[in-house]
This record gives structure tokens, sequence and C-alpha cells, in this order.
């Protein structure tokens, strides 16, 4: 166990004890975990054995990186410094070239077997994967050779997990997520634009204290992050059960707070804790601030979720519009073409009819 | 007059009780459940902008939604149960075009719907034409309710496996069940109508067999189909 002085020790280089256990507590918290657990938390993220990571950057924005220094519950410092030991990651690490590219080697060849690969971004798979490549090799090669030697991957941001906006159609790369190509070893899927840093953090801790991966879903992401719908823990929620929507945006009902369903939220087919969780630590995230859900952590968002602003997706066929507008205006067709079709084929009956009964009175005629 | 006029019919019990239950239920759930839908795909301006008495309107009309689906998904379980253990007039191998018979009675009935020909087949069952297109709906059906059960309750574990293997993210389960909605809108249109261009034009008394059970057929039965059965009036 640890005591007060340790903790202190510990935590000398710029976090105070308070701080450290308040990230340990809000982390078992993000988990669902009970308060018991902290003091294992506490111990595991002490260690003196931090895992390393390696943290791998394909094509991608570093919006997941951006979002994950913006973190405060442990803030990034603790998170390197303390928590985990940041082997490589190309945008926070000092080294350049071809130093950088020994310490990746070095860190995948120490620790093979031990590490924690994160991989951000797509990899593109089309010609060789030859549309993104770092110091000479491909994204492909370099996963291929990295992520064999993880204890686990975890696939950071929408990109990393299912390939992102690369992958959206008609996706000229042939960009894929983290597990469509490697099989053989546990891929835990954070995805978001960005996801939330703290889901990635809790995660972390989650394999600090326990040694296993958080259980997860269909989809690969863990369920204390992406179990429940957003359309289900939404401040908004009474409002679309009464049936009251935002028309337009900047209309007497968005000022209100209206439900933003018919503006194209897609909080009723989007997992994740984002109404609860929120971000950036101030209690903010888009439907609170009055934007629509876009359902980034979904898989194939860019196709099915858009347009933004409709809440059916606008996969674009032949031409005009969007894939609802389409339907609805095929829709138009065929219920206009079944009446005309019904009346035509009513006017032809009668009509038949009407001649047949004057032939047979003509008929009669003649038989007179 | 091109039909004899009066003839005499036989009544003839063709359709079981269970099988009105079921179209009955069907019908009633579909109309549920269409104009339901439509609102929760879209719902108007239902309350002014003003805060005023709760009407719970989303979440009743959900609730009608819902309940009008199990009912949907019951008469769907009694239909296929009939495809095995119905009469011979409600399995699929008496109006689905699968033999020569049937193919050619279809021909005919594409024929008389296009005032083609003016005799009427007086057949037992259903018409081959119907038939499919009742087929057809069934499958429609049965896409309707996996597609609604997965909507319902994706974090069900089976379910959500078997609807994320089907049809993928809840998202795209959503547009196949609204496009879907579609189908069974025009087909409602069209079979109502049928239905009662059939009670005008031929004898049978469909409209009113949806409801008793009979039909009625011509004693003199003189059909360009062969091999039609002469079944005395039994019951």
């Amino acid at each position: 166990m640890f005591t007060k002085d340790h903790i202190n020790d510990f935590a000398g280089g710029g976090v105070s004890r308070r701080t450290f256990l308040k990230g340990c507590a809000i982390a078992a918290a993000t988990l669902g975990l009970s308060p018991d657990v902290v003091p294992k938390m506490v111990e595991a993220a002490m260690s003196p054995k931090r895992p390393p990571v390696v943290w791998l950057h394909f094509q991608e924005c570093t919006g997941c990186s951006e979002a994950l220094l913006r973190a405060a519950r442990p803030d990034i410092a603790t998170l390197i410094l303390d928590l985990i030991s940041l082997d490589y990651h190309e945008t926070l690490m000092a080294a350049a070239g071809k130093q950088a590219e020994e310490n990746l080697h070095n860190a995948i060849t120490k620790n093979a077997g031990k590490f924690i690969c994160v991989v951000e971004g797509g990899i593109p798979t089309k010609d060789s994967g030859i549309y993104c490549k770092i110091g000479g090799k491909t994204a492909m090669e370099i996963l291929g050779d990295v992520a064999p030697k993880a204890k686990a991957i975890i696939a950071i941001g929408t990109c990393g997990a299912f390939g992102g906006v690369q992958a959206a159609k008609p996706n000229p790369t042939g960009a894929v997520g983290v597990q469509d190509l490697i099989k053989d070893r546990p891929i835990i899927n954070i995805p978001g634009c960005p996801p939330n840093p703290e889901n990635f953090l809790a995660t972390v801790v989650q394999i600090l204290t326990y040694g296993r991966p958080p259980e997860l879903d269909e989809l690969g992401r863990p369920k204390f992050a992406y179990g429940r719908k957003i359309h289900d823990h939404c401040e908004r929620r009474p409002h679309f059960d009464e049936g009251r929507f935002v028309e337009r945006f900047g209309d007497p009902g968005h000022k209100k707070g209206y439900c933003l369903y018919k503006v194209g939220c897609k909080g009723p087919v989007t997992y994740s804790n984002c109404s609860v969780e929120r971000f950036c630590n101030i209690g903010v995230w888009p439907v609170g601030v009055g934007h629509g859900c876009i359902g980034c952590t979904e898989p194939g968002f860019w196709d099915t979720m858009t347009p933004i602003y409709k809440h059916l997706p606008g996969i674009y066929i032949p031409v005009g519009g969007g894939i609802r507008e389409q339907a609805e205006e095929i829709g138009k067709v065929a219920v206009g073409g079944a009446a005309a079709v019904i009346a035509a084929h009513a006017a032809v009956g009668i009509g038949k009819k009407l001649f047949s009964i004057r032939c047979s009175t003509e008929n009669k005629d003649e038989e007179k | 007059m091109i039909r004899k006029e009066p003839r005499l019919y036989y009544r003839v019990f063709v359709w079981s009780g269970t099988l009105r239950l079921f179209h009955w239920t069907l019908a009633f759930s579909t109309f549920i459940l269409i104009l339901t839908g439509i609102y929760i795909h879209y719902p108007p301006i239902t309350t002014k902008w003003a805060e005023f008495k709760p009407l719970y309107i989303m979440a009743t009309l959900r609730y009608w939604h819902f309940a009008a689906g199990y009912f949907f998904i019951c008469a769907l379980a009694v239909r296929f149960y009939l495809f095995f253990a119905g009469n011979q007039y409600e399995r699929p191998t008496d109006f689905l075009p699968i033999n020569k018979r049937n193919l050619k009675s279809l021909v005919y009935n594409i024929k008389f719907y296009l005032y083609l020909t003016d005799e009427h087949e007086c057949r037992m069952g259903h018409t081959i034409l119907a038939g499919t297109i009742y087929f057809v709906l069934f499958i429609c059906g049965v896409v309707m309710g996996l597609t609604g059960l997965y909507l319902l309750y994706p974090e069900t574990p089976t379910i959500a496996k078997i609807g994320h293997e089907l049809f993928g993210t809840p998202q795209q389960a959503r547009l196949i069940h609204y496009l879907l909605n579609w189908f069974f809108i025009f087909f409602i249109l069209v079979h109502l109508y049928i239905a009662i261009w059939n009670d005008f034009n031929a004898p049978d008394a469909i409209i009113s067999g949806a409801f008793s059970g009979s039909k009625m057929m011509p004693a003199d039965l003189e059909c360009p189909v062969e091999e039609l059965e002469k079944i005395p009036f039994e019951k």
C-alpha cells in the first residue's frame, strides 16, 4: 500500500496529491466503478513500472491529440509523466528525424509484448498503402511492425477505429480502421471526432489497474463510455417527448432550448457518454450549446449521418438531394403514380362498361 | 351483357378464422404504424412556442407505434404459422407462381386487370398476382419488424448483435425502416382499390369474404384455367 508521503513524493513533479487522487477518482467514476477501487487505481498508477505507450499517427488531423492535451482530469502532464511512459508520439516528442525512428524501434523491441499501442488516424490500403508514409515507410508497414508486438491496441478517434473521413465514400485511398487489419491483438476502439479524452484516460487506467481491457460492445467500444444512447441521457429529451422541436436555427424554440431532432440531431442513433461526461471540464457538449449531435462515434458516420442537418442519411444516389429527399420524391411519385394508375384504371373500366351498355342496347334494338 | 347474370352460386368457405384475425390485426396495426410513424419521422408543429400544458405527444405516439408494432409482429407470426399449418388456400404452394398451373393463372390475372379479357377467373384462394404481392409484403413486414425491434432495443445484446449483422448501425436500420414504410403506403392504396374494383367486376364478393371467410363460386364454373378445384360447400 501507499502512504501519504509516498504520494507526495510521487506527485512532487507539479501535481498535488489532491489533484492526483481526484484524477484517479474521476477515472473510476467514468468507468462506473465503486470508490473502493480508487486506492487500487492509485497504487496501479503509482507503480514504478509505468506501461510504455507508443502513439502512432496516420491519416488524421491530430484533433484527438489536441483533445487529449486539453484533458484536465488528470491533465496531460500527469498522464505522460506519471501514469504512462509515452515513448513515441510524433506531436509531443522532442526527438525528430532519425532519432525519432530509433526511439520507435527501441520502444517496440525493448518492450515487446508489454507496451500499449495507440493508433490515431485511418490506414490507407489502396496501391500498397502509399498514401500515408512516415520516414519512407507506409502506414501499413509501420502498423505491421508495431501492432503484433503490442500488448493491446487502442484505436483513438473514429479514423483509427473505423477509417473516419478518409474512409467516406468513395474512399479514394482505401482507408480502414485498425480492426480491419489487425486481428490477433486486443483492440479497443475509442471513436469520436474527437473522442472525449476522459474515455481514453479511463480506459488506460482500467488496463493499468486490472491488466485487461474494459468490457466492449460489438464495435469494440468500451461499454462504460459507449454503452448508452445520447438521446436517452439528453437534457433536451423532455422536449422530444413533448413534441417541442427547433424548426430552424435561431427560431424561438431554439432560443428556449427545445429538441434538435428536426434540425438533424443524431442523438437517437448514437452511442456515447457525451451527454453525461461532457467536454473540456466546463460541462459543455454539442447539444448543450444548441447544435445537434452529428453521430461521430458511429462507424461510417460521414456516409450514413450526413447531411448533418437532416435526420436521415444523404447517400447521394445518381443526382439531386440527399436520400431522404430522394426517398420522398420516389414516395411522392409512387403515391401519385398509384393514384394516377387507379384513376386511369377506374376510368377505363367505367368507360368500357358504358360502351358495353350502349352496345347491348343497340343489339336489343336490332333484335326488335 | 358479357357476364351471364344472374347465375347460381355456391357459397364456399375459404378463409379460416385465424387468417381473418391475421388480416385485420395486420390491417389495423399497419394503419396505426404508418400514421404514428410519419409523425415520428417528421413531427409537424403541434406545440406553440409558449410553454403550456403538457401534451406529451411524441411519447404517446411512440407508445402507440411500439404497441401497434407488437400486434404487427404477432400477426406476421400467425401468418408464418399458417404458411405451414393453414388450409390449402393459405399455403404458399397455392398462391406463388411456382408451378405451371399457377404461372398460367398469373398471366391470366394480369390480362384481367389490364382489361384484356373479361372472363374473371373464379378461384378459390388468392389469385396468383395477389398472392405473390402478399408474399412480398410479408417479407417486407419481416424486415420492418426486425429493423423496428433493432431500433427499439438497440442495447439488448442479442438484438444488437443480429441487428448489427443484418443492417449495420441503428442509423442504417432507421433508413431501411423509413423507406419500406412507403411500400406499405403504396400497397394499402392499391389493395383497397383492387378489392373494391373486384367487388364491382367479379362475383366472388371478396370484401364480404374478408369478414365472413367465404367466397361465391358460380355453380356453372366456366374457367379458362383447367383443373380448378370444384369443392362443394361444406361448413
